[in-house]
């Protein structure tokens, strides 16, 4: 699916690439120069996902949003001009994306995802889903991995955030690690001294598979068995959090809004108890805290859970390094992250 | 339900709207903190960078395009905030922050500085100007895939000097002069040549044999006979190398037959020098013009940098620098002198050229001019997204210490004893470990009892510091006479901090280039143990182990040093990655 490479890497991009070919390799650079990338919806961590993307040097990015520029857009993300109220969110967002990068082809489409066929996600690498409901993200998802392209699905809500990833079934990539050099004995000058000293930084790209599950097997982890209920204690509740929150994006088509706290609070807390209840699991496994601090994009929150994001999405792109399997959370107000496994063993 | 004002309590987002910040440093890190700073509210931001914009900073200082290169990095800083918040209220310095027109006074404008900074020097200096300005600081640093965010505030934190900081890496001037056995020897030389040749001339950075070298002698006598010889060398040796070589016109060939033949046949006759290791083997320059087999293809799947040339290819490539470098010394008049920089196209080919020759001599593998230009240049690999993690962590920070919530923050709390890395081992015989300074490895000791582990009373711990000269010895001791909620109480004469380092003197010569400059081991013997001068008293077997988890950023980990992103390093080898995963740390995990 990635492009037959281009083997000549030109000056241009020798020298901007510098820096990070030096730390992931030729190679992964020109993976990542053959690769195109969906990204759905350009809120806060949209932009942070857009603009790691395009520094890293892909070949094209596609910014999908069907939502207008409001005045909370314009807090919340740095692509979009102060000027472009009520314009389309992508195509706002599309200049300064552009600038970041020129050598990226970026697109703008005003769209909604929903609305898209099916072969519409065919001509894409990797599928990157922000801003969508829980269906929305089952569907794609089940959709792209058949086709084995990549999905990455990921929100902010306020002070937490988090990221999935499901990279195929079997999924392959190269780990680079130190290379084991065994001293000889012999010496071909007879004079029994040593032999010419190997780079102690030389190392050797081992490979390796990973299998990733569905987004909706993912998150529809039987909790009442024996062996789940034992887990728990080792679980961390961000999972929890993470379901309340879509199901209030579910019912109300948006996310929790600070200008009406006070209901979307109350609307909250019931559906925190309505969710854990039909998991089977006790309300006080998530308490009343998270509440105030789950409103809006918070930028911080934005720009680590977007780095994380970003990165992983490069290293799929360049099937290199251990991707993170497959859960990513974030918990802003303790400054946590954590990688956890959700699904089937 | 709190009113909020976007994902902030009102309170804190107002707090933002009045408050005055200083970030220290407009680079990787400096471009996505101003970016989170005024999207999460801050308004008054001073920035500071003495900096311009390089090509090779737009893969991730994303403030900056093409257009900007050559300018000033805090100017266009700002004004590319601006466009996207214009609201915020930004000043720009394009300035050393040493520079003492930032003086306390500076410093006291501001409730909170942020550092974004890649050398040590600025960062000690910014770390005092805090301390007697005591205004908080963060400070931060990446290095690749790594890197670390700490809150320093005077009183409540130790600060950047507290603990030290690894040396650089230098190495000895016989291994340089004589007895290379790594290409990073060779590079050095290299850029000590170049000085010698073409820039100012220093004593500490000899390039020609040593003759002094204990090593070369077979007996003390011959040592000190060696020594004072070259000193009463006559007049080869009172000629300086750029003297000499400004006698052959810069000759290149001349040069060449000098330094890898001539005085590589020097060094085989310090037979106890190749006793034991490979000899060095001298280039004749026409040998190798005769020898020489037709131009190789360049392969076109590369980049051009990182083909490894052939010996004739380093011996052409060093006839042209030195060319080149000649008339560039000429068009600067007499007594001029040329500043070796990396992004200088010839001074790097000189670089390259003559290292790789010496490497070939002492049977070494060649490197790539990409490879040479890392060692040499002190490039550390840097991309986007560990500085955006990094950056969003700095301001979660920070609005924990404007809200009042310090005790939250990462820091390095002083603890009870002054040790850094403790090792605790339980003298039962067995030498079981309960705390490892290793981190993650003991973590599950910390919720269990101290009788889980045998621990009663009367048993003895020996804590040792593993990046201090610092063992002390515990006695635990059992009572019912402890107050509520006191877990434990230190009797006796206890230190609160490690004795003071034996001087250890090393005859090296300093550079400013160091390599992987990983933790150095602790050279001197170890400081006697302080025996039998403290006693823990316990209340009952409550938890074990306190301090170590105490310890909440990665200070100083064992396995590399401080993510200073100093110029003096380049790319660390990444430990610890996806073991992290899953772990409960406060650190974050995602840093691959």
């Amino acid at each position: 699916m990635i492009e037959k490479e281009d083997p000549i890497i030109s000056e241009e991009e020798a020298a901007q690439y510098d820096r990070q070919i030096r730390l992931w390799g030729l190679d992964a650079q020109k993976r990542l120069r053959g690769s195109r990338v969906l990204l759905a919806g350009l809120g806060g961590l949209g932009a942070e996902v857009a603009k790691n993307l395009i520094l890293a040097g892909v070949k094209g990015l596609t910014l999908l949003d069907h939502e207008q520029v409001t005045e909370e857009s314009c807090r919340a993300q740095f692509l979009v001009p102060v000027s472009a109220r009520g314009q389309n969110r992508a195509q706002a967002s599309l200049e300064r994306a552009q600038n970041l990068n020129p050598m990226v082809e970026v697109h703008a489409d005003p769209g909604r995802v929903e609305d898209k066929p099916d072969d519409f996600f065919l001509q894409f690498d990797a599928v990157c889903l922000t801003g969508c409901s829980r269906d929305l993200m089952v569907r794609v998802d089940q959709l792209c991995s058949q086709h084995r392209i990549k999905v990455f699905c990921g929100d902010v809500y306020g002070y937490y955030g988090y990221m999935f990833c499901n990279l195929g079934q079997e999924y392959s990539y190269v780990e680079e690690k130190p290379k084991v050099v065994k001293p000889s004995g012999d010496s071909s000058d007879g004079s029994g001294a040593k032999k010419a000293k190997v780079d102690p930084n030389e190392t050797t790209m081992v490979k390796k598979t990973a299998s990733f599950c569905t987004l909706k097997e993912a998150l529809e982890v039987d909790w009442t068995t024996e062996k789940a209920k034992a887990a728990l204690k080792k679980t961390p509740v961000d999972y929890f959090l993470l379901h309340v929150l879509l199901k209030f994006r579910t019912d109300k088509g948006r996310d929790p809004d600070p200008q009406s706290s006070e209901e979307d609070g109350e609307l909250l807390r019931q559906i925190r108890s309505d969710v854990l209840d039909a998991l089977g699991l006790s309300a006080s496994l998530l308490n009343d805290d998270f509440i105030s601090y789950c409103f809006s994009e918070m930028s911080p929150v934005c720009a680590v859970v977007g780095g994380v994001l970003g990165q992983e999405v490069v290293k799929a792109l360049s099937q290199r390094d251990v991707p993170h399997r497959n859960f990513f959370f974030f918990d802003g107000r303790k400054g946590n992250g954590m990688v956890d496994y959700f699904g089937p063993n | 339900m709190v009113q909020l004002v976007g994902s902030l309590r009102k309170e804190l987002a107002d707090s933002l709207y009045t408050c005055k910040v200083l970030v220290v440093g407009a680079g990787g890190i400096g471009c996505e903190l101003l970016k989170n700073l005024v999207l999460t509210g801050f308004k008054n931001i001073e920035v500071i960078d003495l900096d311009t914009i390089d090509v090779s900073n737009l893969n991730r200082q994303f403030l900056f395009q093409k257009k900007h290169v050559g300018k000033s990095k805090a100017q266009v800083a700002k004004e590319s905030v601006l466009q996207f918040c214009p609201s915020a209220n930004i000043t720009a310095y394009h300035d050393s922050i040493m520079n003492p027109d930032y003086n306390v006074e500076f410093f006291r404008k501001f409730m909170l500085v942020m550092n974004a900074l890649d050398n040590r020097a600025a960062r000690n200096h910014v770390n005092r100007m805090c301390l007697a300005a005591d205004v908080p600081l963060i400070e931060s640093g990446t290095a690749g895939y790594l890197g670390q965010v700490t809150v320093i505030k005077k009183g409540l934190t130790e600060c950047y000097e507290c603990q030290p900081k690894p040396a650089q890496k230098t190495f000895p001037g016989c291994t340089i002069r004589n007895t290379p056995s790594e290409p990073i020897h060779c590079i050095v030389w290299a850029k000590y040549l170049f000085n010698q040749l073409f820039g100012e001339e220093d004593a500490d950075q000899e390039v020609s044999p040593d003759t002094a070298d204990p090593e070369a002698a077979w007996n003390p006598e011959e040592a000190t006979a060696r020594a004072s010889a070259s000193e009463k060398d006559g007049d080869v040796k009172r000629v300086s190398t750029k003297e000499w070589a400004r006698s052959t016109g810069y000759d290149p060939i001349k040069l060449f037959n000098k330094l890898f033949k001539d005085d590589i046949m020097y060094l085989l006759t310090m037979d106890k020098l190749w006793k034991k290791r490979k000899a060095p083997t001298p280039l004749d320059w026409t040998q190798l013009e005769n020898k020489a087999s037709p131009q190789e293809e360049s392969p076109a799947s590369g980049l051009k940098d990182q083909q490894v040339l052939g010996v004739w290819g380093c011996c052409q490539l060093f006839k042209h620098s030195v060319e080149t470098l000649r008339s560039e010394l000429r068009e600067k008049g007499d007594n001029a002198e040329l500043v070796w920089d990396k992004d200088d196209p010839a001074a790097m080919d000189f670089v390259t050229s003559a290292a790789n020759l010496r490497m070939h001599i002492f049977s070494m593998n060649m490197k790539s001019r990409f490879d040479v230009k890392s060692m040499a240049g002190n490039i550390i690999p840097a991309i986007a997204t560990t500085n955006a993690v990094i950056a969003g962590l700095i301001v979660l920070e920070g609005l924990k210490i404007l809200s009042g919530e310090l005790e939250s923050c990462r820091t390095i709390l002083k603890e009870r004893f002054g040790m850094v890395a403790p090792d605790v081992q339980i003298e039962d015989g067995k030498g079981t470990i309960l705390i490892s300074s290793e981190e993650g490895e003991t973590e599950a000791n910390n919720s269990k009892y101290l009788s889980d582990f045998g621990i009663r009373n009367g048993s003895r711990l020996q804590s040792d510091d593993f990046l201090q000269d610092y063992t002390l010895l515990i006695n635990v001791l059992h009572t019912e006479e402890l107050e509520r909620d006191v877990e434990f109480e230190v009797v006796g004469e206890a230190p609160d901090k490690a004795p003071p380092p034996q001087s250890n003197p090393e005859e090296v010569n300093s550079i400013t280039n160091g390599n992987k400059d990983s933790a150095q081991p602790s050279t001197s013997s170890k400081a006697p143990a302080d025996e039998d001068d403290l006693m823990i008293v316990d209340s009952d077997e409550e938890e074990g182990a306190p301090s170590s988890s105490a310890t909440v950023t990665s200070g100083t980990k064992r396995k590399h040093s401080d993510l200073d992103s100093d110029k003096s390093s380049t790319k660390r080898p990444r430990t610890d990655p996806s073991a992290a995963a899953g772990d409960e740390d406060d650190d974050i995990i995602a840093l691959d």
